[in-house]
């Protein structure tokens, strides 16, 4: 039955998240962007709120409350800051990985990390810079001993929480040569010899976020840590990258959100001509483009975390298009928010020109926008479109993960 | 409740019934009609006696509507289904032909505005019309030609003469208006009133003083009849004024004229995604089948991009539509959503069908192939029931806190 009706839980945990964003988070954005960092008491704080392992089922220590509970967390934080929502989310990207990779005992070993000391951070090395012409990585993974252990060797870059995390879960390539089928996920855990942080990378946006090239140099990774996916690990991956998807998407709404908002108050607070500039019918009129921007991505990204959840065999396809539609209109909400506020939207005075760079960073956060389009379209189209495995590959773009 | 975006068993059952009978019965038809400007009257005698349309359903069964049409199914806490209904069936019978679906009998948009504002006795005498045999139509008639967009600015008089109302005035682009058994008219007692001065009348066929005039020769909804009425000293007893005399204390008849729109805003929406998809699937299918340089025209990457950003803008638009539909179930005030729904639908669609178009290459220009007449059928969706322009005002006046004056 179509429903937009949010259960009474999910606006409890709304209506918090949106307080402790409001708060916490909407005032010191600007103090973090220039710290480059957010402070380590308040991500403690937030993961007090027992968010860390919202989506993960009950049996591994998470909440069991499914993707799209996690979709409004995210908007509420993202609407606070968008760079703080990345880096205030310490398992990232790991526990989405694990949770989507690896089997039973591992979940409950590795997930239990984030579960008992909720501001441990976690890190996911997929891209690299400097690839080989070939599907798959340039890093390996290679097999010492009857395959109790690994040592890999590469360099991985655009890694958020590179080389501080607690645990890293890097994508490598276990046969060289075998293109994807070759490809395997480990788990490294800090302080591992052979693994150190590369640069750190400056970006265009989401300065809050620490995102670092990751050196590994014969790093021993024992058999018990690589994740196999299952009986099919480019399905489990591909998961995984559903599950990132759906997160970035959801945090480029609330950026949306968050700069329609700011250019509707500013544009009623700011007069010209004898009255509020947002009574002049081109400010209004693209005040209401922005608005439907926001609640159609919103509209997107709810059906697609309705159909992930229910493991729908559309869900991938619709994933896709949720994060292609937040990815386009985000970059046009914010882009026009900075143009309603005229010269005070290119000054840092005001928030609008973050958002617009931060919106460009985000939506490098998962797999591009290119490569979602060739989803949906492999979806539609079927084998007359065969354009690749369907797994974000370095091939087409790197991406931050 | 919950967050869901499943169809229940019986909307699903609904939406295959009608998607078949749109693809077996109203496609092969839609050419056809598009160039004899008219559906064969015994396709609309046969639509005509078929139960559970969708405008049969929105009649009240105790005003003699198919009691059990599909619009009339509640929720387990009693709650409306009827709007979401009716954005499943429209898109349907718009994805086969959106002219055809006009020409479906019943009260058209003459249906809200009787069901808000007419006496029990109106909406028997009305909606009663509808269960005898034979093509009936209602129609609704505002827009006139000085007054389309700025509703309060029509100028049709009214005067009331003894036990009749002496009407006086034009209107245009009525859908069905030339065959209409009754169109719901509105007139102004003074024009200085503004919109306290609007009433509501059903004028019925043959009305002395009621006369149709040209038949518009449009670019698109060839098919779809779009009539000039004129009403010249035209009698209308006091009964076929809507609700009475007294319900017109304030600005009822406007609040009546604009009601509808909340219900048939998202309709239109509902529409429009129906032809969107419809465009889309034809350049699907065609760049599967045809090849350039070698290769199936979908190995382009470009294309395909083209496509899987078509195919998600469609899906916003019906979630858009979703909304609005949800919201009038519910009981909560709708008229921003129901803009967002109907601006949002339009802008998509156009921009899909415009795609198909392109995608098709030379064959996109081509008679046979549809995508051209969806590419002029869509153009209106931006227009009617409210231009896009008007549809921003509407939710601009909704999201600022004070009300601007344009």
């Amino acid at each position: 039955m179509i429903s937009f009706a949010l259960t009474e839980d999910q606006k409890i945990l709304q209506e918090t998240v949106r307080k402790f964003a409001a708060e916490e988070i909407r005032p010191r954005m600007r103090e973090f962007e220039k710290a480059r960092a957010v402070p380590d008491a308040l991500r403690k704080k937030l993961h007090e709120l027992g968010l860390g392992l919202l989506d993960v089922p009950e049996a591994w220590g998470g909440q069991g409350l499914g993707a799209l509970t996690a979709m409004l967390v995210h908007e509420e934080l993202a609407f606070g800051d968008p760079g703080a929502a990345v880096a205030l989310w310490a398992p990232h990207a790991a526990a989405a990985a694990i949770l989507e990779l690896g089997d039973d005992e591992q979940r409950k070993r590795l997930l239990a990390r984030f579960g008992q000391a909720a501001d441990r951070l976690g890190a996911v090395a997929y891209s690299e810079k400097w690839k080989v012409p070939e599907a798959g990585f340039a890093t390996v993974a290679q097999t010492t001993g009857a395959g109790e252990a690994y040592l890999l060797t590469g360099a991985k870059s655009f890694v958020v929480n590179g080389g501080r995390a607690d645990l890293t879960v890097v994508f490598a390539q276990v046969d060289p040569g075998a293109g994807w089928a070759g490809v395997g996920a480990f788990v490294i855990e800090q302080g591992a010899e052979g693994m150190r942080a590369g640069a750190r990378h400056d970006l265009v946006g989401l300065e809050t976020v620490h995102a670092a090239e990751l050196v590994l140099e014969s790093c021993r990774v024992p058999g018990r840590n690589r994740l196999r996916g299952g009986d099919d690990f480019l399905a489990a991956a591909r998961r995984f990258f559903q599950r990132a998807a759906l997160i970035n998407a959801a945090r480029q709404v609330g950026l949306a959100r968050a700069s329609y908002e700011f250019a509707l108050q500013y544009t009623q607070d700011r007069q010209a001509f004898g009255k509020p500039v947002a009574h002049f019918q081109s400010i209004a009129f693209t005040l209401a483009d922005m608005h439907m921007d926001v609640e159609s991505s919103r509209w997107m990204l709810w059906k697609a975390a309705a159909e992930f959840d229910a493991a729908s065999p559309s869900a991938p396809q619709s994933v896709a298009k949720a994060a292609l539609h937040a990815n386009e209109a985000a970059w046009r909400v914010a882009d026009s928010g900075v143009q309603l506020l005229g010269g005070a939207g290119f000054i840092q005075d005001f928030p609008a020109e973050k958002w617009m760079r931060d919106t460009k960073a985000l939506a490098l956060l998962a797999p591009s926008d290119q490569m979602q389009q060739l989803v949906v379209a492999g979806a539609e189209l079927g084998r007359a479109a065969d354009f690749g495995p369907g797994v974000p590959t370095s091939d087409i773009q790197p991406i931050f993960t | 409740m919950s967050v869901d975006f499943e169809l229940t068993p019986q909307q699903s059952q609904v939406r295959q019934f009608l998607h078949q009978f749109a693809k077996s019965v109203v496609r092969p038809l839609s050419l056809q009609a598009d160039r004899e400007h008219k559906i064969p009257e015994d396709f609309l005698l046969r639509l005509a006696s078929m139960q559970g349309t969708m405008q049969a359903g929105e009649i009240p069964a105790e005003y003699g509507g198919e009691g059990e049409g599909v619009g009339e199914i509640k929720d387990k806490r009693g709650k409306s289904q009827s709007n979401r209904f009716a954005m499943i069936g429209a898109e349907e019978m718009a994805w086969g032909d959106v002219s055809v679906l006009m020409n479906l009998p019943g009260p058209g948009l003459g249906g809200p505005p009787v069901r808000f504002m007419g006496t029990p006795e109106q909406k028997k005498r009305f909606f009663g019309l509808f269960k005898q045999p034979g093509l009936h139509y209602g129609a609704y008639g505002l827009t006139e030609p000085g007054a389309g967009s700025d509703v309060s600015g029509i100028r049709s008089s009214c005067r009331k003469d003894g036990d009749h109302w002496i009407l006086n005035g034009r209107k245009c682009f009525i859908t069905n208006g030339g065959k209409a058994d009754w169109v719901v008219i509105f007139a102004t007692v003074d024009p200085s009133l503004g919109r306290a001065g609007h009433r509501a009348f059903v004028v019925e066929k043959g009305t002395p003083g009621f006369i149709c005039g040209k038949i518009e020769e449009k670019m698109g909804l060839r098919a779809s009849e779009t009539a000039e009425l004129v009403l010249e000293d035209c009698r209308v007893p006091t009964e076929n004024l809507l609700g009475g005399e007294e319900h017109y204390r304030g600005k009822e008849g406007f609040m009546g004229a604009m009601k509808t729109f909340d219900s048939s805003r998202p309709m239109v929406g509902a529409l429009a995604v129906g032809i969107a998809r419809a465009a889309y699937e034809y350049a699907r299918d065609f760049v599967k089948d045809n090849y350039c340089l070698g290769r199936p025209i979908a190995r382009y990457h470009q294309i395909a991009s083209m496509l899987a950003d078509d195919a998600r803008l469609c899906d916003a638009a019906r979630l858009m539509c979703w909304r609005a539909a949800w919201m009038a179930d519910e009981g909560i005030p709708n008229a921003k959503e129901a803009s967002m729904a109907k601006a949002y639908a339009a802008k998509a669609a156009m921009r899909i069908c415009t795609d198909a178009v392109q995608i098709l290459g030379a064959h996109g220009l081509e008679k046979h192939q549809f995508v051209e007449k969806w590419y002029r059928d869509i153009k209106v969706f931006d227009i009617f029931e409210g231009t896009g322009q008007i549809q921003r005002i509407v939710i601009s006046k909704r999201i600022l806190r004070e009300p601007p004056n344009f």
